[in-house]
């Protein structure tokens, strides 16, 4: 008795053991590090936190999150690009990383689209043109009005980010002059505009929902070309400036030469992390839209964004050393 | 009554089970590393950062504040027993608490010490209450022009009160607004004395600079000192001050939290300073001043109580208006940032639960902390005896771990190596790390706001003059320099500090 329910255990040992043996050969065998290239607490952070969180489950494996904040994304950018490409580093792209910074920096770290082999885009977050509620105006056509008549100034999270650049989209398009006022982080910049420091603001939206829906600050429009599920009433700046439409992404990239085993695996995994209800809806409190899509759509996504920001970048003289 | 009911909001907040265990932990390691004179506050809680990621943040809070004030009451058992102040906070109650300790009076010191810190932490916690809110309503007029102009007020006080010699202060906070200029001009984008390294497009790490002044500098300056150590244990009889003892305790206990309370706001100012001002002040008006230097009791009770009140009162600029008073609360800033929560006028209204919870914890903390340290001492000293070819190379190890967690940036490592030596250097010169520090910390912010208000001024300087709250501020800064400067005044700081370096 005693002695069959021993056998019996070390019969299931070895088949586990041999079941483990087997799956070991197959990628991923060991844990992967996401590089996220933001520090710990914003929005990239969380995001990528939630992902790996998911992932994790879908590939048997643990995915560690590791943040390489820092020159506005492309240190851990960098970092990732010139990894072994062997699937067991990643990185949280942003369109910070993959779009801008490339097209500022004067001393490009990487290139995005040789150094990098695409995964799968994730979510796209809006951004959100909002006022002080002692500025007189309640629409985007009284803002531009406005502008005309008094000089004004915006606030940004700093210089060379989306929310910069989204400003300097939005001037460009209303063919008028706000001066730019950077922070550093959207928290100090809100922090001002609340006490009427400086009017008008572009930030995400995940990061001043909380002073919208409180009536501290007013939202003006949403920066994609749909209103946001989140806030059904705040219009799409394209409603009056036609064509208007930015906001920060997040993707997974893998260094260029990964192989096609790995990546697929891993696009697999995401696709079934943001397909889970429970991340979908961790998301949507987060006013992040879900876009899983294949590599080759990502690879796509990231020469029109390239394409879209290459004229606004140049036309708004924005370039760092 | 809304006081109150928000005070009852901060102790159900700080209650809970959990909460109550991270405060016991934030109290006993400050208690240890207050104890352990190689490691202060501000590099414990710089490598306690990245273990806060996963808790609460009112957890986190908690444990990180218990730390910091913790050290405080830490740091007094050394400077009393062994005349090592283990903070810095604490470098004046080593002057007469010694001198008790050495006739026998330790128990008395040591009780004193500890039951001035309680009476001034409980008062301090409800100014906290009381004043927080209404500076609040306060804090959002204040704009870049304000900003700049309360940097300059810092930075001129923490010259002005420095300990030592002023052209050596000012030449530590000029050096640390240098330092401060390293990284990336937010204005332009262009990169400032990066040495061409992109790891440093962000700026020296705040956390590794302190880590190297104060942790590592200090590491190396004790393992030139070790023969020096003598521990008083066998003396410590009677713990208990008896009623005349207490009676003298009164007075000393009140003005100390009265000066404390006061001068730990400042930015630039906290405990270290409210420590030597209460000193001086029990001098003046003790009836013995001779016996100062000597054994004073008053010269226990009064720092003591100063130093614990301006610890709490810091916490004020803190949380309504995001400004640290001094490198620990900018490393609590750092804290609330990771946390998600942006610090400033609006913690007060849009986290009561945690602001109040924050606020409670402290009273809670300093309860512990008196019943915790009267009879842990005995275990306190034992560890002062672990040698230091032990003690030095862990703590060494935990720095560097702690620093490297922060931005996973080896450069980092580099940078505290470099200022190890910088702060191992400039105290052979005998120069202050923390006028430094304050000067790296406040630099930044006061160029940030300097250019942003011109930028909103459109060029005009008067924005500093014309904004009522700025000039004021400036005017204060200008009544401060012209205080230090009059001879008279001079003569009694110059007065004041030679004897406390004795």
């Amino acid at each position: 008795m005693t002695a069959s329910i021993t056998r019996r255990l070390l019969l299931g040992a070895a088949m586990a053991l041999g079941l483990a043996g087997a799956a070991a050969a197959e990628y991923p065998e060991r844990p992967i590090t996401l590089v996220i290239p933001f520090a710990a607490g914003g929005s990239t952070d969380v995001v990528g936190r939630i992902v790996a969180d998911r992932m994790s489950q879908e590939l048997g494996q643990q995915v560690i999150v590791q943040n390489v904040g820092g020159a506005g994304g492309s240190l851990g950018a960098a970092q990732v690009a010139k990894a072994d490409p062997d699937g067991y580093t990643i990185l949280m792209a942003t369109v910070a990383t993959h779009a801008l910074n490339p097209l500022i920096l004067k001393q490009k770290p990487y290139d995005p689209v040789e150094d990098f082999a695409p995964v799968s885009l994730l979510v796209l977050v809006p951004n959100v043109l909002a006022v002080n509620p002692e500025l007189p105006v309640n629409t985007v056509q009284e803002l531009i009005d406005l502008s005309k008549s008094e000089p004004l100034a915006y606030a940004s999270s700093g210089n060379g980010t989306p929310l910069h650049l989204s400003g300097e989209l939005f001037k460009a398009m209303a063919g008028i002059d706000l001066t730019h006022i950077p922070y550093k982080g959207s928290g100090p910049a809100l922090t001002d505009v609340l006490g009427n420091q400086v009017p008008i603001i572009f930030d995400n939206l995940p990061s001043a929902s909380g002073h919208i829906a409180s009536g501290k600050l007013r939202a003006l429009g949403v920066t994609t070309a749909e209103r946001a599920p989140s806030f059904p009433d705040v219009p799409a700046i394209a409603e009056t400036l036609p064509g208007y439409e930015t906001y920060t992404w997040n993707a997974l990239f893998a260094p260029a030469g990964t192989p096609p085993e790995a990546i697929e695996a891993l696009n697999k995994a995401a696709l079934t992390a943001m397909a889970d209800p429970a991340v979908a809806d961790r998301m949507k409190e987060f006013s992040a839209t879900v876009v899983a899509s294949t590599p080759e759509e990502l690879a796509e996504h990231v020469k029109a964004e390239m394409a879209k920001w290459e004229p606004v970048v140049r036309d708004a003289n924005v370039s760092l050393d | 009554m809304e006081l109150l009911s928000n005070l009852a909001l901060g102790f159900s907040v700080a209650s809970s089970l959990a909460n109550l265990l991270f405060c016991l932990i934030g109290v006993l390691l400050g208690t240890l590393i207050g104890v352990l004179p190689g490691i202060g506050a501000t590099a414990t809680i710089a490598m306690l950062l990245p273990i806060t990621f996963q808790l609460e943040p009112v957890s986190s809070l908690i444990m990180l504040a218990g730390i910091y004030y913790g050290a405080q009451y830490g740091g007094s058992t050394t400077a009393i027993l062994i005349n090592m102040p283990g903070e810095s906070s604490s470098a004046v109650t080593a002057i007469d608490g010694y001198q008790m300790a050495r006739k026998g009076r330790a128990g008395t010191a040591l009780a004193t010490a500890a039951l001035g810190s309680f009476f001034a932490g409980t008062v301090a916690t409800f100014l906290v209450a009381i004043f927080a809110p209404p500076l609040t309503a306060v804090a959002l007029k204040f704009g870049a022009a304000e900003y700049f102009s309360l940097m300059v007020m810092g930075l001129v006080m923490s010259v002005a009160l420095a300990h030592g010699s002023v052209l050596k202060a000012l030449a530590m906070v000029v050096l640390g607004l240098l330092l401060g200029i390293v990284g990336t001009d937010i204005y332009t984008g262009a990169p400032r004395f990066t040495l061409g390294i992109t790891q440093y497009a962000d700026g020296l790490n705040f956390v590794a600079v302190a880590v190297g002044v104060f942790g590592i500098a200090e590491i190396l300056r004790n393992l030139e000192d070790e023969h020096d150590r003598e521990v008083m244990t066998k003396n410590i009889s009677r713990l208990f001050p008896n009623r005349e003892e207490f009676r003298q305790m009164i007075g000393p206990v009140l003005r100390g939290t009265g000066v404390g309370s006061v001068l730990g706001i400042l930015p630039g100012g906290g405990a270290i300073l409210a420590s030597f001002a209460s000193y001086t002040i029990e001098k003046k008006v003790s009836a013995r001043p001779q016996d100062f230097g000597k054994g004073a009791l008053a010269g226990v009770a009064g720092p003591e109580s100063a130093n614990n009140a301006g610890a709490q009162t810091s916490f004020i600029p803190l949380l309504t208006l995001g400004i640290p008073a001094n490198p620990v609360m900018a490393l609590m800033i750092g804290a609330m940032i990771i946390q998600g929560i942006v610090p400033g006028p609006n913690v007060v209204s849009e986290q009561p639960a945690l602001f109040w919870g924050i606020i409670a914890s402290m009273w809670i903390g300093n309860l512990m902390l008196v019943i915790l340290n009267l009879p842990l001492i005995g275990l306190w000293v034992r560890l002062l005896t672990v040698p230091y070819y032990v003690l030095f190379p862990i703590i060494m190890a935990m720095c560097s771990i702690g620093v490297y967690s922060v931005a996973s940036n080896t450069y980092d490592l580099y940078a505290v190596a470099f200022f190890g030596l910088l702060g191992y250097v400039m105290s052979k010169l005998r120069c202050e790390p923390a006028p430094l520090l304050l000067g790296f910390v406040l630099g930044p912010l006061l160029e940030e706001n300097l250019r942003r208000a011109m930028i909103l001024s459109r060029g005009d300087p008067m924005t500093f003059l014309t904004r009522p709250i700025s000039a004021t501020l400036l005017l204060m800064s200008l009544a401060v320099l012209v205080l230090v400067f009059l001879p008279q005044i001079r003569k009694r700081r110059d007065e004041v500090f030679t004897e406390s370096d004795a």
